[in-house]
C-alpha cells in the first residue's frame, strides 16, 4: 500500500472544532455524506456535470414538446401560456443550468489538473458556488408549482412585460422566481469565477508560466474575468427589477417615466458577453482535442488566446446588436454594426489557426475529434449567419425570426453543446478510468450532427419566409408546415442522440466491462495526462516542475531538457483538508433566505399587502452562521504521503 | 435476416426519390405571404440587396475554409496503424499566414460594412424631396416622397390601431395606404413592446414604451402589377386586378372569390402582410395585420368615406318641434326592438313639424332592417361603446375601431377571414380563440352592473361573456358589425 495517513489536528483548530453542530468528516467519509460535504475539485466538477447533464434532459423534454406544439398550424398541444413558459424556461435552463455548469464541471475537474494544482484556491467556497447553483437551479424550478406557474416572459424578460401591471395571471409568482433563481445563479457563477482566477493566478506548478498554459485554461481565464464583469449589471438589473415588483420603485415603469430601454440595455450588457461565457469554453476544449488527434501542437497558440482575450474584451462593446430594432438612432447602430462586424475577425481566427493546427498532422477520427470537427463545421454556420445580422438593414428583416434561433442555436448546440460532448469523449476516461464504447460515441454524433441539422437548418429559411419567434402557433398558409414538421423531426432525432449520449456518460462510471484507459489513451499533450486514470485523490503525488508547453508529449517524444521534474521530497507529504458541512449550510441558509423573500408578503383582508420577513431573516442567519462556522472551522485535514510516482 | 438489410440499403434512395422533390418543390416559391424573399417596396428591396450580399460572402467564406478544411482532413488522415505512430513535423505556427489571413477577412468585412451604413441611413430617413441623385438612384419620383403620407401607429395587446393624422380618421389592422407614395410611420405603444414587422415592405421596428419610434417605405407599384392564381404562379395583371379597391369592397370580393383564408397565394398583388414580432404576452402569435396598397383615386376614395364616417354627426332624436329635409336620418325609441331601443328612420321627402316617423307614415322610411338596428342597440346596451368607435375616431378607445368594419378582410387582428361563421364564433367564446384578450378578460367596465351571481362570486365580468347564452343576440351584432361597409 502506497498511501499511509496521518491525522492532522493543529492546536487552535481543536478548540475551534467544539462548535461544530455536525461533527466534521474527515477522509472516512462515504456515501452520501462524502459528496454532501466534499471539497475536492474533481468531486465537486462530477457533482456539477450531474446536475447539468439531468437539465440537459429536463429542458431538451421542453424542447421536444415546443417542436411537437409547432408540427402544423394550430396544434393545441400546449396552450399559449403553457408554451411561453415552455420558451421562458428552456432557455433559462439551457443557458444557466446546463451550458453554464457543464462548462463549470470541466473548469473544476480539469483546470487545476492542467496547471499542477493540489486543488482549486479556495476549496469550500467552490463547494459553496456548486450548492448555490443547485440552490439557484431549485428556486427557479419551484416556479412550476406556485401562482402562475413557471414565467412566461422569455428568457429576456423583457420590460415592462415583467411589470406587475401587465400580468396576465393574478399575483403571477413566475417572474419572481425567475428574479431570484438567477440572482442566486449568478451568486453562483461569481464564487467560482473568482476561485478559478484566484487559482490559475497563484497555484500553477513551477515553471507553468501564462504562456505555457494549455489553451483551455487561459479560456477558464478568460471566461471568469467576463463573468466577473457581466453578472454586476444583470445583477443591478434584477434587484432593480425585484423593487419594481415588490416595492413600488419605477426603474422600468414608463407610465411612472421610467424606461424599459434601460432593461434591455443592462441585460444585454450582461447578455452578449454571457454569449462568450457560454461558447469560450468549448473553444478551450477544441483547442485542446485538435492538436491531440493530429499529433501537433496547435497552430499560432499566442494568437488563439489572444483572439480569446479579444473576443472577451470586445463582447463588451456590442451587446446593442440585440436591439437594432429598438429605435436607437442612426449614430449608436451603426457604431454597434461596425463592432460586431469587427469581432467575426478573431472568431475567425481561431478558426484558421484550428485547421493550421490539423494542416501536416497525423489526424485521427475518434470519437471526441469527431465532436471537434462537428464543433468547427457548425460554429462557422453560426458565426457566418452571425455576420449576416451584424448588418443592421439585414437585421431588420431578421430579428425576432426563425433565421436567429437557427442562428444562436447553431452557436450554442452545434457550438458549445457539441464542444462539451467533445469534453466529455475526451476527458471521462481520465475521470473514470475507463474508456468509453468508441461505437456508441460515434453513434452519438452521428445521431446529433443529423437531428441538429435537420432540425435547426430550415429554420433559416422559416424566418426567411416569414416565421417570427415566440408565436405558439401559426396559421395555414404561409408555407411554414413542411419545415416546420422536418424540424421537429430533426428535434427527436437529436433528443435520441443527446439521451444515449448522456446514458453513456453516466454509465461509463459503473460500467466494470469497458476497457482500462491508462494514464495517457489518446496520446494527449498536456499535464492531467501524465496522471493516473481516474486521477488520484491528491492529484499530484510531488508538485511538477513544468519545462514546456506540451509537458504529457514532451515527456515522451521531446528533448531530455523538455522533460518535466519533480519538486524534492520534504516529508512533510500532502496535505489534505477535510469535508466540510458549512457550504452546504450556508447555501441552504440562501435557500430559505429567497423562499423567505418570495413569500413575504401576503394580501390581507382588506386588500391591504402584509409583510412578513421572518422566514428570510432566519435564512439570513443561516447563511451567517455557517459563514462563522466555516472561518472558525479552520482547514483541518490530514497528510498523505503518497509514494513519489504513485499518481 | 439478408433480405431486411437489402430493404435497409434501400432507405437512402427511398429518402431521396420521395424527400428531393417534395423539398424542392416547396422551395420552388418564395413569395410567401411574410416571405422577406419577395420584396415588393424600396426599403425592403434594399434589405435584401444587402442579404442577399451577405448570403454570397458567406458562402463564398463557407467554400473556402469548408474546402480548405476538407482537403486537411483527407490528405493528412492517418492511413493505416504505423502511420498512426509517425510523428508528423512539430510546427507551431506561421505569423505571415496568420497576419495575411486577418487581412484578408478584415477585407472582406469592408464590402458588407459599406452597404450596411448606407442601408442603416436609408431605413432611418424619408430620402430628401431635393436630392433628386438619391432619387434616382432608389428610381423614385420626386412626389412620391414629397407628398409622403403619415400614419401613426399604436401597438396594444393584441391588435393595431392605424391613426391618419393628415386626414383625421383612424382604423384599425389594416392598413390602407396609397401605392405611389411613400408612407412614414411613426410607432408607439401603450402598453408593453410590440414590434411593427412588415416584411414585404419595411423590415420590422420595435414599438417602445414611452418612445417614439420610425420606419418608412414605399412600395414598388411595377412590382405589384400580378396575379398570383392557386399553386402560386404568377401572371401579369392591370391595376385593377392587382389592386382592387378597398372602399366598394372589391378588394374583400377578390380576396375570398375562389380562395380560402389558409389558401398560400392570394389573387392579388397589392395585399401584405404583417406580423407583431416582439413577444408581448399570451396572444402575441395572433397580434397580426395586413397592408393593402391602393391607387391614388381608390385611397382618396377610403379616406373619404372614413372621413365622412367619422367626422359626421351623429343622428339626433327625432323633435316634433323641428321640420326635417329629405334625406335627413334621426333617432327614435322603437319598443318594437327592445326596451329603451331606438331606431333609425330616414326622411323619403321633406317632412313638415310633428310628423313623426312610424310605420305607415310614407314620409319616413325605415333605415336599416330590424336585426341591423337590435345590433345597434345591443351594441350599444352592451357597453360595447366603451372600448370601440364606430364612425367616429375614438382615439384613445381600449378596442380596436370598428368604422368600416365589414369591409375587412380579417378578424381578431389578421387571424381569421371576417366572416358571419367567424364572428360569430368570436363573439360567443373570444377567449378560446384568442387567449387573454383584453375584450373578454379585462374587468374595467364603467357603468356595468354585475349579475347576482358575480356579486356573489366576488367576480365581475366583461358583459361580453354573457354572449354566449344568446345567440340570437350575436346573430344581430353580427349583421350589424358586418353592415358597416
Amino acid at each position: 500500500m502506497a498511501t499511509e495517513s496521518v491525522k492532522y489536528v493543529s492546536p487552535e483548530t481543536k478548540s475551534k472544532t467544539l462548535l461544530d453542530i455536525f461533527r466534521r468528516p474527515d477522509q472516512h467519509a462515504t456515501g452520501i455524506v462524502d459528496w454532501l460535504t466534499t471539497i475536492d475539485h474533481k468531486k465537486i466538477g462530477l457533482l456539477y456535470g450531474l446536475v447539468a447533464l439531468c437539465s440537459l434532459i429536463f429542458g431538451g423534454i421542453q424542447a421536444l414538446l415546443i417542436r411537437s406544439q409547432l408540427w402544423g398550424p394550430n396544434m393545441e398541444i400546449l396552450s399559449q401560456r403553457e408554451y411561453n413558459q415552455m420558451f421562458t424556461m428552456h432557455g433559462t435552463i439551457m443557458v444557466f443550468l446546463v451550458i453554464m455548469p457543464l462548462s463549470a464541471a470541466f473548469f473544476n475537474f480539469i483546470m487545476p489538473l492542467q496547471i499542477g494544482a493540489r486543488d482549486v484556491a479556495f476549496p469550500r467556497m467552490n463547494a459553496l458556488s456548486l450548492w448555490c447553483f443547485v440552490a439557484g437551479a431549485i428556486i427557479l424550478n419551484m416556479s412550476w408549482f406556485f401562482t402562475g406557474g413557471a414565467p412566461a416572459i422569455g428568457w429576456f424578460a423583457y420590460s415592462p412585460l415583467t411589470d406587475t401591471g401587465f400580468e396576465e395571471v393574478t399575483r403571477d409568482m413566475g417572474p419572481d422566481f425567475w428574479v431570484f433563481g438567477i440572482q442566486v445563479l449568478g451568486l453562483a457563477s461569481l464564487l467560482a469565477s473568482f476561485n478559478f482566477i484566484a487559482t490559475i493566478i497563484n497555484m500553477r506548478a513551477p515553471g507553468m508560466t501564462l504562456m505555457r498554459m494549455p489553451v483551455f485554461c487561459w479560456m477558464t481565464l478568460v471566461v471568469s474575468f467576463l463573468i466577473i464583469l457581466a453578472f454586476p449589471a444583470i445583477t443591478i438589473a434584477l434587484v432593480e427589477l425585484m423593487f419594481d415588483r415588490n416595492y413600488g420603485t419605477n426603474f422600468y415603469d414608463f407610465l411612472e417615466g421610467g424606461k424599459p430601454h434601460l432593461w434591455q440595455h443592462l441585460f444585454w450588457i450582461f447578455g452578449h458577453p454571457e454569449v462568450y461565457i457560454l461558447i469560450l469554453p468549448a473553444m478551450g476544449i477544441v483547442s485542446e482535442v485538435i492538436p491531440t488527434f493530429s499529433r501537433k501542437p496547435l497552430f499560432g497558440y499566442g494568437l488563439v488566446i489572444f483572439s480569446g482575450a479579444i473576443i472577451g474584451f470586445m463582447g463588451f462593446a456590442v451587446w446593442s446588436h440585440h436591439m437594432f430594432t429598438t429605435g436607437m438612432g442612426i449614430v449608436a447602430t451603426s457604431a454597434f454594426s461596425m463592432l460586431t462586424m469587427l469581432i467575426a475577425i478573431p472568431t475567425g481566427v481561431k478558426i484558421f489557426n484550428w485547421i493550421g493546427t490539423m494542416w501536416g498532422g497525423k489526424i485521427r477520427f475518434d470519437t471526441p475529434m469527431l465532436f471537434a470537427l462537428g464543433f468547427i463545421t457548425m460554429f462557422m454556420v453560426g458565426g457566418f449567419t452571425g455576420i449576416m445580422h451584424s448588418s443592421v438593414p439585414v437585421d431588420m428583416q431578421q430579428q425576432d425570426t426563425y433565421f436567429v434561433v437557427a442562428h444562436f442555436h447553431y452557436v450554442l448546440i452545434g457550438g458549445a453543446l457539441f464542444g462539451l460532448f467533445c469534453g466529455f469523449y475526451f476527458w471521462l476516461p481520465k475521470m473514470t478510468g475507463k474508456m468509453l464504447n468508441e461505437k456508441m460515441g460515434k453513434v452519438v454524433f452521428t445521431l446529433m450532427f443529423i437531428g441538429f441539422n435537420t432540425t435547426f437548418f430550415p429554420m433559416h429559411y422559416l424566418g426567411m419566409i416569414g416565421q417570427p419567434r415566440r408565436t405558439h402557433s401559426y396559421n395555414a398558409g404561409h408555407g411554414f408546415e413542411q419545415w416546420n414538421q422536418i424540424a421537429t423531426i430533426g428535434a427527436f432525432i437529436l433528443g435520441t442522440g443527446i439521451l444515449i449520449g448522456v446514458i453513456q456518460f453516466m454509465r461509463s462510471f459503473r460500467d466494470k466491462s469497458l476497457k482500462p484507459a491508462g494514464k495517457n489513451p489518446w496520446d494527449a499533450r498536456s499535464l492531467e495526462w501524465t496522471l493516473s486514470s481516474p486521477v488520484k485523490e491528491y492529484n499530484f503525488a510531488r508538485t511538477p516542475i513544468i519545462k514546456a508547453r506540451d509537458q504529457a508529449w514532451e515527456n515522451n517524444y521531446g528533448p531530455r531538457d523538455l522533460h518535466s521534474e519533480k519538486e524534492p521530497l520534504d516529508h512533510h507529504g500532502v496535505h489534505m483538508p477535510d469535508h466540510s458541512w458549512y457550504p452546504l449550510f450556508t447555501a441552504i441558509g440562501f435557500l430559505v433566505l429567497v423562499i423567505g423573500m418570495l413569500f413575504h408578503s401576503s394580501v390581507g383582508a382588506e386588500g391591504e399587502i402584509i409583510r412578513n420577513y421572518t422566514v428570510a431573516i432566519i435564512g439570513g442567519i443561516i447563511a451567517i452562521t455557517g459563514m462563522i462556522m466555516w472561518s472558525l472551522e479552520g482547514p483541518g485535514g490530514y497528510h498523505l504521503f503518497p509514494e513519489e510516482d504513485d499518481e | 435476416m439478408i433480405r431486411i438489410l437489402r430493404l435497409l440499403q434501400n432507405i437512402p434512395a427511398f429518402l431521396g426519390l420521395m424527400v428531393l422533390p417534395w423539398l424542392l418543390g416547396s422551395c420552388s416559391n418564395i413569395n410567401h405571404k411574410q416571405s422577406t424573399l419577395d420584396p415588393k417596396g424600396i426599403v425592403a428591396q434594399n434589405q435584401y440587396d444587402i442579404f442577399m450580399l451577405s448570403i454570397w460572402i458567406t458562402i463564398f467564406l463557407f467554400c473556402a475554409v469548408g474546402g480548405c478544411l476538407l482537403f486537411v482532413l483527407w490528405k493528412y488522415r492517418v492511413k493505416g496503424e504505423d502511420d498512426a505512430k509517425e510523428i508528423p513535423p512539430q510546427t507551431h505556427g506561421n505569423p505571415k499566414i496568420e497576419t495575411s489571413l486577418i487581412l484578408f477577412s478584415s477585407l472582406i468585412l469592408v464590402i458588407l460594412a459599406i452597404p450596411t451604413l448606407q442601408g442603416i441611413v436609408l431605413f432611418n430617413r424619408v430620402p430628401d424631396p431635393n436630392d433628386t441623385e438619391m432619387l434616382k438612384k432608389l428610381k423614385l419620383e420626386r412626389s412620391a416622397v414629397e407628398d409622403a403620407i403619415t400614419v401613426n401607429v399604436t401597438g396594444k395587446r393584441f391588435f393595431w390601431v392605424f391613426e391618419y393624422p393628415e386626414y383625421g380618421i383612424v382604423t384599425a389592422n389594416e392598413l390602407v395606404f396609397p401605392a405611389s407614395k411613400a408612407v412614414r410611420l411613426n410607432l408607439r405603444t401603450t402598453d408593453v413592446i410590440h414590434s411593427f414587422w412588415l416584411p414585404k415592405l419595411a423590415g420590422k421596428m420595435d414599438l417602445m414604451p414611452g418612445q417614439e419610434n420610425f420606419i418608412w417605405f414605399v412600395a414598388d407599384q411595377e412590382k405589384l402589377l400580378f396575379q398570383t392564381d392557386k399553386e402560386g404562379h404568377k401572371t401579369p395583371a392591370t391595376i385593377a386586378e392587382a389592386m382592387p379597391a378597398v372602399h366598394d369592397g372589391s378588394l374583400r370580393e377578390a380576396v375570398f372569390k375562389d380562395r380560402s383564408f389558409f389558401d398560400e397565394f392570394d389573387p392579388v398583388g397589392g395585399l401584405f402582410y404583417g406580423q407583431c414580432a416582439e413577444f408581448c404576452g399570451n396572444s402575441h402569435a395572433y397580434m397580426q395585420f395586413r397592408a393593402m396598397a391602393q391607387t391614388d383615386a381608390d385611397f382618396d376614395e377610403w379616406v373619404h368615406r372614413f372621413q365622412s364616417l367619422q367626422a359626421k354627426e351623429k343622428p339626433e332624436q327625432y323633435n316634433s318641434e323641428k321640420a326635417y329635409k329629405a334625406g335627413d336620418t334621426v333617432l327614435l325609441k322603437d319598443s318594437s326592438l327592445g326596451e329603451k331601443a331606438h331606431r333609425e328612420w330616414q326622411a323619403a321627402v321633406d317632412v313638415d313639424k310633428g310628423q313623426a316617423p312610424e310605420v305607415g307614415n310614407e314620409a319616413w322610411k325605415k333605415k336599416n332592417q330590424d336585426d341591423y338596428e337590435m345590433g345597434r342597440n345591443h351594441f350599444q346596451t352592451s357597453l360595447c361603446t366603451q372600448c370601440h368607435a364606430v364612425n367616429s375616431t375614438g382615439l384613445g378607445a381600449i378596442g380596436p375601431n370598428l368604422t368600416l368594419f365589414g369591409l375587412r378582410t380579417s378578424l381578431a387582428a389578421g387571424w381569421m377571414q371576417n366572416d358571419r361563421k367567424n364572428l360569430t364564433e368570436w363573439l360567443r367564446d373570444s377567449d378560446k380563440i384568442k387567449f387573454g384578450n383584453l375584450m373578454w378578460n379585462h374587468e374595467v367596465v364603467k357603468n356595468y352592473q354585475p349579475t347576482e351571481e358575480e356579486k356573489d362570486k366576488g367576480v365581475v365580468q366583461h358583459p361580453v361573456r354573457e354572449l354566449k347564452n344568446d345567440p340570437k343576440k350575436i346573430e344581430q351584432l353580427v349583421t350589424y358589425l358586418l353592415g358597416q361597409n
